[in-house]
């Protein structure tokens, strides 16, 4: 894993002289790039327990020739793919609520028309600072970051009662039945906010911090968590989507090899990775996202361009 | 005996097929594009010099529509490709007025106007009137 792990690197340290080269390169070699990094992304943010988006943005953003508005637009179109097509069997399967996600998604798919709205008006210098920042504290995140594995509070808070954000779900693994219940909503919905608004701000889809703050703030189970994340990842990331897609920053060539790769490296991943070490790959996701994050930074500083 | 409810039921077989044409379509639409089977409004062969650009400069330069804009140029390969990736946006929203009704009848106001409420926020994002023009 060590070795792979310096591999990566030196590729990636490479890559902007080749982006920088690359302009004279047939515009073919680029999709085939995407799609092969793509499907590392895939397979590696499976085991790694994250979206692709988080990912991929950074990486293609920082070691690729393609301006950031395309790259943000296409990170938000592969994360909302990937929820889309997971959703279906999580909802049918009870391992995502449509009660709890439902409030969740609403507040954060408004602030990510915000945070969308306010990343095109921002210089891409300071968006890409800003990018790297949030990509080296993701990182930090990520380490410091212990699943619980048991619920909280079993009785819901008075909004959540409202909502009706409380049930039951069984574990198809164990096929026990837990009850559930939100806490801590009115603070879960301002986290959801400002996710969503990062989310909309940098294409990153959100489930780097939607199981967090399901699982450690709100209490829930964390398989609901994980599958709950994806549904509110799906209605958020549309939101943004929609803005991109106005703003003509969705371009067919990024977008469509970067969703089939990333699509068939989960499923690949899922298989092929069965047998390697979950810790180590969290690990090289780990890595991958401080060197990703300080190249944006750098590069946004015009120190590394 | 099933715990999931009924609502999360019939929005999962919507999201399926839903997101089922959205990919097929994509790809389909992307292999059209990128073989040259129909022709793209930006030659695959120019995008080198524009895809560094901002997306307000690329637009600019390469007489790219804004808005809703792109529907006058399906015939184009890249247009095509919005049209699957619209659809893929557009299947959340479809979903959630499938299970509205649903909600209407148990009585559950709280949660229809939620819905509703969510409907309006997708489709005011998708209508283009915030994302503004250039």
């Amino acid at each position: 894993m060590r070795r792979s792990s310096l591999v990566v690197l030196a590729l990636l340290y490479a890559a902007p002289a080749l982006a920088a080269d690359g302009s004279g390169a047939p515009w073919w070699i680029w999709p085939i790039a995407l799609f092969v990094l793509s499907l590392a992304l895939g397979a590696v943010a499976v085991v790694g327990g994250v979206g692709g988006g988080v990912l991929f943005v950074p990486i293609v953003g920082g070691f690729f020739p393609f301006h950031l508005d395309f790259v943000r637009g296409a990170g938000l179109l592969l994360a909302l793919c990937g929820a889309l097509a997971a959703g279906p069997s999580l909802l049918r399967n009870g391992m995502a609520s449509l009660r709890l996600g439902m409030p969740l998604a609403l507040v954060g798919s408004t602030a990510a028309i915000g945070g969308a709205l306010i990343s095109f008006a921002l210089p891409t210098e300071t968006l890409q600072v800003a990018l790297g920042g949030t990509i080296v504290a993701i990182a930090f995140l990520m380490m410091r970051h212990t699943p619980a594995a048991r619920p909280g509070e079993l009785q819901p808070d008075a909004l959540a009662a409202a909502l009706g954000m409380h049930g039951v779900y069984r574990d198809p693994a164990s096929g026990r039945d837990f009850p559930w219940a939100a806490r801590r909503t009115p603070t879960g919905l301002a986290i959801f906010a400002v996710i969503g608004a990062l989310a909309g701000m940098f294409g990153l889809g959100a489930g780097w911090a939607n199981v967090a703050a399901l699982n450690l703030l709100m209490g829930m189970p964390l398989k609901l968590s994980v599958g709950t994340s994806g549904f509110v990842l799906s209605v958020v990331d549309t939101s943004a989507a929609w803005i991109y897609l106005n703003r003509g920053a969705v371009l067919p060539l990024l977008v469509a090899p970067s969703i089939i790769g990333v699509m068939l490296g989960a499923r690949i991943g899922v298989r092929v990775l069965r047998n390697v070490s979950a810790q180590a790959v969290r690990r090289l996701v780990v890595i991958l996202l401080l060197v990703a994050g300080l190249r944006a930074l750098l590069k946004g500083l015009g120190v590394w361009p | 005996m099933s715990l999931v409810p009924i609502e999360q039921t019939v929005y999962a077989r919507w999201l399926d097929r839903g997101t089922r044409i959205g990919l097929w379509l994509l790809i389909a639409a992307f292999a059209a594009y990128a073989l040259g089977l129909v022709p793209a409004h930006v030659e695959l062969a120019r995008l080198p010099q524009v895809w560094q650009l901002p997306a307000d400069r690329y637009q600019a330069l390469t007489g790219a529509p804004t808005g809703w804009g792109w529907l006058g140029l399906l015939h184009k390969g890249d247009y095509l490709n919005l049209l699957a990736v619209s659809l893929l946006s557009l299947t959340t929203v479809v979903c959630y007025l499938r299970i509205l009704p649903i909600h209407l009848r148990r009585g559950e106001r709280l949660i229809a106007a939620m819905i509703l409420a969510q409907v309006l926020v997708l489709l005011a994002a998708a209508s283009g009137a915030l994302a503004g023009g250039h």
